[in-house]
């Protein structure tokens, strides 16, 4: 029948040449030998993925504003066509401004290290289970990005680029399980190694860090900066990596293992930068952001009791304005009020603009969203104690 | 002659789309659409045509920007996958699309295992796998209706039909 010998003969020769392929390209790491092909695909792939993105675009973000814009959603049905019009025109607006904001960070963030960065923006990205994590960025060799050089937004280090084609590069993400970097605990000059998890790293949510040291405390909290290699190939100085999570007992080990939350959203990366020189010093600590005044107070000298329970003590040591905010910006009013104090060293004329544009961007979204959550609830509870209150009021 | 074209059009189109908008959707885990495309035309037309669409549908998932593992890894899932769709999908079609779009996820993770990727074990099998397949399974239902919408339904003699089709490109 179908299943003819011819067929099976047909897999068997299509299956070889798979393993071939495999095979060539696997052994040949240091001489490609289908480097010409892949250039000329990449750069064929890599400009319609440009022009697919720019047309599709939208698409991404109106997905992305639907999920945070309850309140827009309900002002469209409150209103009549023309305010539903013009509530397009603002989102599409509130989506450029995100993204304008997040460059600001981002160039904010590298000239404090003094990096000499090209902004990028990610075009596509591969997710599929047993394959890389890695982004493509709109930038290329026409702009000065070569292989290994460190990609980094406006919170942190996001990877490295591995491939670079005329006008796209790949990036290779900090979660991939492929990519290792030496990381630093702040404040003082123990090393470490950053690896990806992968998909067992809940999405890039999660990094392993392992302490070279083994003999040293680390408590939930520490916030690691990249180490930087040799004349900053593949990663620079003092980029801000992530905060320990949680610290793994490994008793009789040479190196403790430790999870890390990378300072970056490595699950929604849009604008980066890839840094294409690097600074002249180590910047150091400088890059974090300040960590806030109770958090301050336990680390310099870390308790060794305190890393037997780290997960309680994760959450208010986690001190990033950027990702708290959202979650206790609605409430209680607090870390809006430590942001402007929160990095007092950047008062430099950067920092203006991307102080004033985030918090009008998170601000205003969490206070409405709040306020229609918290009206949602609370107008049919007050209807419900309205009805049985007015009998009551009736009967009295 | 058009089929063909069809067919290159489709699997380019859901290989760019996958990169570009599917993948970059505000969630951790989405099917894979070019996968899906393999398995409902290898399904419609046969094991040899399937095995062809799967091995350049892998090759082309394999070259496509941002990627950065050997070459050839994702043919040889593509190739199997489209085979056995082609294979089993006139006797069991239904059983043959889940067991291929749940199937698959493992195949691809089996064959980064074997071929040393760092990082590839038993853990992360059980954490990626189940979701990984429950998507694909829920999405696999619209992509063969509409590749049957395409298509038309699976031709009598599907092979002999494909086979000088897929000789002339």
């Amino acid at each position: 029948m179908k299943d003819s010998r011819r067929s099976r003969l047909f897999l068997g020769l299509l299956l070889a040449v798979a393993l071939v392929l495999i095979t060539v390209d696997h052994r040949s790491e240091n001489t490609p030998v289908f480097g010409p092909l892949r250039t000329i695909v990449t750069s064929a792939f890599g400009a319609v993925e440009r022009g697919v993105s720019t047309v599709t675009e939208p698409i991404g973000g109106f997905v992305g504003a639907l999920a945070g814009a309850q309140g827009s959603r309900e002002q469209i049905t409150n209103l009549k066509a023309q305010n539903s019009k013009l509530e397009g025109e603002l989102s599409s607006q509130r989506i450029d401004k995100r993204r304008s904001a997040e460059l600001q960070a981002m160039l904010g963030l590298s000239g404090l290290g003094g990096y000499k960065v090209v902004p990028a923006q990610v075009v596509a990205r591969r997710a599929s289970p047993g394959f890389e994590d890695a982004v493509e960025i709109d930038a290329g060799t026409a702009d000065g990005i070569k292989p290994d050089m460190t990609v980094l937004n406006g919170q942190g280090l996001v990877g490295r680029v591995v491939r670079a084609t005329a006008s796209t590069a790949t990036v290779v993400l900090l979660c991939d399980p492929a990519s290792s970097t030496g990381a630093r605990i702040e404040n003082s000059g123990e090393l470490g190694v950053i690896s990806g998890l992968g998909a067992n790293g809940n999405s890039g949510r999660r990094i392993m860090f392992r302490l070279l040291d083994s003999t040293l405390p680390i408590a939930a909290g520490t916030r690691l900066v990249s180490f930087g290699s040799q004349q900053g190939v593949p990663y620079v100085a003092g980029v801000p990596i992530g905060v320990i999570e949680k610290v793994e007992a490994t008793p009789g080990e040479l190196t403790r293992t430790a999870y890390a939350k990378p300072f970056a959203d490595l699950s929604s990366i849009d604008v980066v930068g890839v840094v294409v020189e690097g600074p002249k010093r180590d910047p150091r600590d400088a890059l974090l952001p300040q960590a806030p005044k109770p958090a301050a107070k336990p680390k310099p000298k870390p308790k060794p009791a305190t890393t037997a329970l780290p997960g309680q003590q994760a959450q208010p040591q986690i001190a990033r304005p950027g990702v708290t905010n959202p979650e206790t910006g609605p409430g209680n009013p607090a870390p809006r009020n430590t942001r402007p104090d929160s990095r007092p060293e950047n008062t430099s004329p950067e920092n203006v603009s991307p102080e004033d544009t985030a918090p009008e961007n998170t601000a205003p979204g969490n206070a409405r969203t709040t306020d229609r959550e918290n009206r949602g609830p609370a107008e049919p509870v007050r209807g419900r104690e309205g009805e049985t209150s007015i009998p009551d009021d009736e009967a009295a | 002659m058009p089929r063909i074209l069809l067919t290159t059009l489709l699997v380019l189109t859901a290989l760019v789309l996958q990169v570009t908008v599917v993948n970059r959707l505000p969630v951790s885990v989405v099917p894979d659409f070019v996968l899906l495309v393999v398995i409902a035309l290898g399904a419609i037309r046969g094991p040899v045509a399937g095995a062809t669409i799967g091995f350049f549908s892998g090759l082309g998932a394999d070259l496509l920007p941002p990627a950065d593992h050997a070459l050839g890894q994702h043919a040889l899932v593509l190739c199997l996958v489209g085979f056995a769709a082609g294979r089993w999908g006139e006797r069991w079609p239904l059983l043959t699309v889940a067991a291929c779009a749940a199937g698959a996820p493992a195949l691809a993770l089996a064959v980064s295992g074997l071929l040393g990727d760092p990082g590839i074990d038993l853990r992360t099998f059980e954490a990626v796998w189940p979701m990984a397949a429950l998507v694909n399974l829920l999405a696999a239902p619209v992509v063969v209706w509409a590749a049957l919408k395409m298509y038309g339904p699976r031709p009598e003699k599907a092979t002999a039909a494909a086979v000088p089709g897929w000789r002339r490109t």
